[in-house]
């Protein structure tokens, strides 16, 4: 009989590691926080910047209306105190007629991509209903606006402190820009816990609603500066004006003020 | 009692200094008017002091103005980007309220207006080694450099060092070294941009020796602090 003596391996065998289970955000609602209702807009700010997930759950329940009304009624108000800071640019009539195109075109540019935005979300697979992403594009409206409330301090004081159009127009530009990225952050984790098989549909539409959004500022130009009518008299693609208002600034002479 | 109250700030701003993480989460935590007036009171006398000592070159009277507008600089500042910053913390991943990041940014530039006030004899006692300004500023150049370089280099590290508190400070509140760095970077990158455009406004601080000591140039609110960066450069590379 050959009995076989197993030499034992050189090494130990090797357990393989145990892999971390992986980390899957929360769906909204199963945190018993965000099942709390949203009784006031001072509720809706606090919820949007501290848990928008429950903002993303009660927009799904019965009974949302409300609290659609107060993000859209946030984000008017909050849009209109950052259009006065707008104004105090050029003052004058543009105290109101700032504020006024900042808030409309705000809204009209959400409304416009809105049934966009419906569309792709059934496209990529998302539960979301139509009532429900109008309450989610007022939350990122109203998100974007409260967050240029903050930035409005540091534009009043450049306001004040430049006498360039073009200076002052880029300034806000990119303001928005940051504002609307966390805006569209929230968005997009709204979108996401809908069941969305994928992203590149919302991907698309952010880049529309950016366009649409930069489009029309120059539709509703001027807002920063002065003009003898409210609306523009002729019509122009926001390529060709900035490029045109870059030109003018350009040519201009620039006072000395380093010392 | 006066005594008691002041050896009380005086073991704050120790705690202060070192870094005490778990005093500094249990201050920032609740709002204590008293300890927020006496971090006020450190930040009038420290930075204070350095502008002092900073616009002694020129003049006394500039002493003055330069004093007042040190502090004036930092208080403007953090009440400013307050509500921003208040925002930006927990849309980060820092879920603090709005008065926990407002105390956590005083503290750390109470912390670096200290550090200011405690180099404000070194700094008098080089301006006084140095010559004085000449109405020629070729003259006056060398020393200028060095007095702005010396100047520059102490605040740096009074930012450092009051950052590095603030990072120590934000861990601890997060959990979390990334989302702290986020919130610290997204706060430096709003207080320096807002900052800057202030100090810009408040303009001089030692001033040229050609111009007259002034509080505020008449030009203050004449062109921003970037606008002219950005000419600058333009007519540098376009040999205007």
């Amino acid at each position: 009989m050959n009995e076989t003596n197993p030499t034992p391996p050189p090494f130990p065998p090797q357990i393989p590691p145990i892999a971390p289970p992986p980390v899957t955000p929360r769906a909204p609602g199963e945190n018993p926080e965000d099942r709390l209702p949203i009784t006031s807009p001072i509720t809706a700010i606090e919820a949007i910047l501290r848990q928008p997930r429950r903002v993303m759950y009660q927009l799904r329940q019965p009974g949302a209306g409300a609290l659609m009304f107060y993000l859209m009624a946030i984000a008017i108000v909050c849009a209109l105190i950052y259009g006065v800071i707008v104004g105090t640019f050029s003052l004058k009539e543009q105290l109101w007629i700032a504020p006024v195109k900042v808030a409309g075109g705000m809204l009209v540019s959400a409304l416009i991509c809105l049934p966009s935005l419906y569309i792709f979300a059934c496209l990529s697979g998302s539960q979301a209903r139509l009532a429900e992403i109008f309450g989610l594009v007022m939350g990122m409206l109203m998100l974007t606006t409260i967050l240029l409330i903050g930035f409005a301090p540091v534009a009043w004081l450049f306001s004040q402190s430049t006498n360039s159009i073009n200076w002052m127009g880029t300034l806000h530009l990119i303001f928005w820009l940051i504002a609307s990225l966390f805006g569209l952050r929230f968005l997009n984790a709204a979108f996401s816990y809908s069941h969305a098989k994928s992203n590149a549909g919302f991907n698309t539409w952010v880049v529309i609603f950016m366009l649409v959004v930069v489009q029309m500022t120059t539709a509703l130009r001027p807002i920063v500066g002065t003009s003898p009518t409210f609306f523009p008299k002729d019509k122009k693609f926001f390529l060709s004006y900035w490029a045109e208002c870059l030109r003018e600034g350009a040519e201009k002479t620039w006072p000395d003020t380093t010392r | 009692m006066p005594g008691q109250s002041a050896k009380l700030e005086r073991r704050e701003l120790a705690v202060l200094l070192h870094g005490q993480v778990d005093s500094l989460q249990s201050w920032s935590a609740q709002w204590n008017a008293r300890r927020v007036i006496s971090h006020l009171a450190v930040i009038v006398a420290g930075a204070g002091l350095y502008g002092a000592a900073v616009g002694w070159w020129r003049d006394p009277l500039q002493a003055l103005y330069t004093a007042i507008k040190f502090p004036l600089i930092i208080l403007l500042t953090a009440s400013g980007n307050a509500l921003l910053n208040g925002m930006l913390a927990p849309l980060l991943g820092l879920n603090i309220p709005f008065r926990q990041s407002f105390l956590a940014i005083l503290m750390s530039f109470t912390i670096a207006a200290a550090i200011l006030g405690s180099f404000a004899p070194i700094v008098a006692f080089l301006v006084w080694n140095s010559p004085p300004m000449s109405a020629n500023a070729w003259d006056s150049a060398g020393p200028y450099a060095f007095i702005l370089l010396t100047f520059v280099l102490v605040i740096a590290f009074a930012g450092i060092a009051a950052n590095f508190r603030l990072l120590q400070l934000l861990q601890r509140l997060g959990g979390r070294t990334d989302i702290a760095a986020r919130v610290l970077f997204v706060w430096l990158a709003g207080n320096l941009f807002f900052g800057t455009q202030l100090s810009w406004i408040l303009r001089p601080f030692i001033g040229s020796p050609g111009l007259p000591v002034q509080f505020l140039r008449a030009d203050a609110f004449k062109g921003n602090f970037y606008e002219t960066i950005f000419h600058t450069a333009v007519q540098l590379f376009t040999f205007h």
